[in-house]
């Protein structure tokens, strides 16, 4: 059962891309009725000043069929007028004496003849231009591509959003009774957690049944634990596993609910400016002992070591302030980054508010994070983390498409503008939507001393430098960096780097769940854990074979799917590290996770600026992936057994934050 | 939850539509832009002709001022070109030399809110010595542009309304199922199958885990 939500989604994408579809089939008619003929005027006037020029030369004594640079001459037009598929010199007799490009044979392309005539009015031959009047449908397709994106986008955004739309009460009515339903489905019959919203009356009898049946069931069982009866103890048991009787289904938390649409809006406010970003720094100027490389990384790498370096102490702060006036006071100083980024001229101003954007993400993914983790406890934190990360995915997702068609349409100020927008936007719906909650003057928060007891537990260290730093590394590395620069140089649009950008998300959003899920069954974190880094360098390594948009979209996919391999039995790994050290040092390991990932976000694009620099696209490219491989085989000689069940806790990627800074 | 059903629907619809309008508008845009580009081409192929002309004299040493052949050149390259309604060439400081209309001689072009397409014309070591501006005829322009909106409107208005419709008439059916599949799971005997199967596991072993009835414990003393 796919839920109201799901079937609706599903229907839009279909009729949205069929309507587009029409709508270019209509455009191309259009173009056919009104612009081909004006491409046909315009190669007569391209043909009559070939022939102008050839005539010239035919008057000042130069035989007409021993013409020199005709060919070259025809290459310039042609490059020039891109809707012409080739251009030809013939003689009188038919005789092709020079030619630009090569029409398919047989088309019915419209073709234009403009005659060469010498001093005398003598036809000596032709200038022939064939017309393909299909590249401004081209154009129009291409458009629509940028259409359908983005409403697939809006789509994805709505549904994130639906709670502010239909009121968090009429959603949470429809939850619960698709909840109830799809259980049953399923032929699960335990109860479910959580609020009815306005449904009480329509699942009241689904709750009742489900009820006595779970109600008979205890009555029997401690009869039979009465009477000593084994058999039917494990006959209760069975049946009590098999559907689910009697126990509880959690339901979504409630906090995670109340923080998702304003943590969205601030995450997608940053996802934003990804394809653009590098672009928009060179496009500022190349500081003076920076080459174009080198100035497109700053920026990246700056935000990136200052979310890392705030993470510890904003955690303190957040809880000082409260988590939401911390969630505001971010929200308020990355919104003044971006109008700063949007109309700073100088690049070291653009720097600074790149700072101060940093700055203010770290305090308010503290804060919504503190928020979740303040309101949920047990098994229902887990799956608050889970909620609040599918936010940050789900942004990673919408935000580079969106962001590079506005910066190619209106350019990178307006997408920074809209950044801000958002991040103002995020601002009020926390204000909104986010519970006052106490301040609190006295907490014990994560300290060297933790971290450095931390990195002493077994193992972990080999986990954080063999994978979890690798792993962000190589991810920042190339997709906030080398990706998109490699794929300016060639000539591609924000919005199609943003569409590039698109396959790490979705792949990860795909795979996670599915490779948790395998890597729980074959109790083999381990395994995944090394089998991902090695897929995602291997891909990378592969640039190095031949280096083509092919090859970058073959690495893309392996960095997607080899982190969906390894990333949410990495976090498992990690929090069982941290159960196993007790409750009072568990903070302390996933403080240190935190840290090493955010590290290797911020010497990823670092690394990448220099090895660009240094050794061009594919061998710094290449130069990643093999640390990645290295790191994977460091962890997998590491003496961590490779198929080891550690612990029930089921994996997800709840512990990490998936694709996020 | 029959609001916020038909809240979601209509919201999930108006995304629909907006997509669609954004599409069909984003396409007229496109076409208006491909066929502006196509005119100012054909315009700029006339203007770089005489670019050459003037550029070739005076790279033999003749001032614009003196190159009186450019009137001539200027009417002939108008009269070829349907689209371009006059040519002037201009000095740098944007006074008209030549023009294919001699009443335009003289004025400064720099005052003129009329914008056409220009060229530069520049000597041998690539100073500027002033600039071929065309003026092309506009209603070209127009005619073209409400040309292609009128088909594109053709095509668009009714695929919009389509697609909102379909959506709303998907959302309909999708909420009537869910309607039906609800009123369905208040009565056990209509419930799906894995969960009718279910129940009948748990009513199977909830009667035999049930207490033995007293006689059975002492049914064979006989």
């Amino acid at each position: 059962m796919i839920g109201l939500r799901g079937g609706i989604s599903i229907a839009i994408v279909i009729i949205l891309c069929s309507a587009l579809a029409v709508i270019g089939w209509g455009a191309e008619q259009a173009a056919q009725r009104t612009i081909a003929p004006e491409i046909v005027a315009k190669a007569n006037s391209v043909g009559r000043a070939a022939a102008d020029l050839v005539q010239r030369a035919a008057a000042v004594g130069v035989p007409f069929d021993r013409l020199v640079g005709v060919n070259r001459y025809f290459d310039d037009l042609r490059a020039a007028n891109i809707e012409f598929t080739q251009i030809s010199l013939n003689a009188a007799g038919g005789k092709e004496l020079a030619r630009s490009g090569e029409a398919s044979p047989g088309g019915d392309a419209p073709r234009v003849f403009v005659p060469v005539e010498d001093a005398d009015g003598h036809r000596l031959g032709d200038v022939m231009i064939v017309v393909d009047p299909s590249v401004v449908s081209q154009q129009v397709g291409a458009v629509l591509v940028d259409v359908a994106f983005i409403g697939i986008v809006a789509l994805l955004v709505a549904l994130e959003l639906v709670a502010l739309v239909v009121g968090t009460r009429g959603l949470e009515s429809l939850v619960a009774v698709e909840r109830r339903l799809k259980a049953l489905k399923r032929g699960v019959l335990s109860r479910q957690e959580g609020g009815a919203g306005a449904a009480g009356d329509l699942i009241l009898p689904i709750d009742r049944h489900v009820e006595t049946l779970a109600e008979r069931h205890l009555a029997l069982r401690a009869e039979a634990e009465r009477r000593g009866d084994g058999e039917a103890i494990a006959r209760l048991d069975e049946i009590e596993v098999r559907t689910g009787l009697g126990r509880v289904q959690a339901a979504e938390s409630e906090a995670a609910i109340a923080v998702r649409p304003a943590l969205f809006l601030f995450m997608l406010a940053e996802e934003l400016t990804r394809p653009f970003l590098p672009r928009a720094a060179q496009a500022l100027g190349v500081p003076a002992g920076f080459g174009p490389d080198l100035s497109a990384s700053l920026p990246i790498v700056a935000f990136m070591a200052v979310v890392a370096l705030c993470q510890v102490p904003f955690a303190s702060l957040s809880e000082r302030l409260g988590r939401r006036p911390g969630f505001l006071a971010g929200a308020a100083l990355a919104a003044a980054g971006y109008v700063v980024s949007a109309i700073s001229p100088h690049y070291d101003v653009f720097l600074a508010a790149r700072v101060a954007t940093a700055v203010g993400y770290a305090l308010v993914f503290v804060s919504a994070q503190g928020h979740v983790v303040d309101l949920s406890s047990g098994a229902a934190r887990s799956a608050a983390l889970a909620v609040f990360v599918r936010a940050i995915m789900v942004a990673s997702l919408c935000g580079p498409p969106i962001g590079g068609v506005i910066a190619d349409r209106l350019g990178p100020g307006v997408a920074f503008g809209t950044s801000a927008g958002l991040a103002l936007v995020a601002l009020l719906v926390a204000r909104l939507t986010l519970p006052a909650a106490e301040r609190h003057r006295s907490v014990a928060n994560v300290g060297l001393a933790d971290l450095k007891a931390a990195a002493r537990a077994p193992g972990l260290m080999s986990l954080l430098l063999g994978c979890a730093f690798p792993a962000k590394f190589l991810f920042a590395a190339l997709c906030f960096l080398l990706v998109p620069l490699e794929l300016q140089r060639e000539g591609f649009s924000s919005a199609a780097i943003g569409r590039f950008q698109m396959i790490y998300p979705v792949l990860m959003v795909i795979g996670v769940p599915f490779f948790a899920a395998l890597a729980d069954r074959f109790s083999a974190r381990a395994g995944f854990v090394v089998a991902g880094g090695l897929v995602s360098g291997i891909g990378a390594m592969a640039v190095l074979l031949h280096p083509s948009v092919a090859l970058i979209v073959v690495a893309l996919v392996a960095l997607g799917w080899g982190q969906a391999m390894s990333i949410a039995s990495q976090s498992a790994l990690v929090a069982d590290t941290a159960t196993s050290m007790g409750a009072g040092r568990a903070a302390g390991v996933l403080g240190l996770f935190r840290l090493v990932e955010r590290s290797g976000n911020a010497a990823g694009p670092a690394s990448a600026g220099f090895l660009l620099s240094t050794l061009g696209f594919a061998s710094a490219t290449g130069f990643l992936g093999a640390v990645a491989v290295a790191g994977a085989l460091l962890f997998a000689l590491s003496g961590r057994r490779i198929f080891v069940h550690h612990s029930r806790r089921p994996s997800s990627a709840a512990a990490s934050e998936g694709s996020s800074a | 939850m029959r609001r916020t059903t038909l809240g979601l629907i209509i919201v999930f619809a108006l995304i629909a539509a907006a997509c669609v309008a954004f599409g069909a508008y984003f396409s007229y845009v496109t076409l208006i832009n491909a066929h502006r580009g196509v005119i100012e081409a054909r315009c700029g192929i006339a203007a770089q002709r005489v670019v050459d002309v003037a550029e070739k004299a005076a790279s033999l040493g003749i001032a614009l001022p003196a190159q009186q052949a450019l009137t001539a050149v200027l009417e002939r390259e108008t009269r070829v070109e349907d689209a371009i309604r006059s040519m002037d060439l201009t000095d740098e400081h944007g006074i008209v030399l030549y023009s294919s209309e001699p009443g335009r001689v003289g004025l400064d072009t720099t005052r003129d809110n009329e914008r056409g397409l220009t060229r530069p014309v520049r000597n041998d070591i690539g100073q500027s010595l002033g600039r071929v501006v065309v003026r092309y005829d506009t209603k070209i322009l127009t005619d073209g542009a409400s040309a292609l909106a009128s088909d594109l409107r053709r095509i668009s208005l009714p695929t919009l309304l389509w697609a909102g419709a379909a959506t709303l008439v998907i959302g309909l059916l999708l909420a009537a199922l869910l309607q039906r599949a609800v009123r369905r799971a208040a009565e056990p005997h209509l419930w799906p199958p894995a969960a009718r199967a279910a129940l009948a596991s748990v009513e199977e072993a909830h009667r035999t885990s049930q207490s033995p009835p007293a006689g059975a414990t002492g049914g064979g003393a006989a």
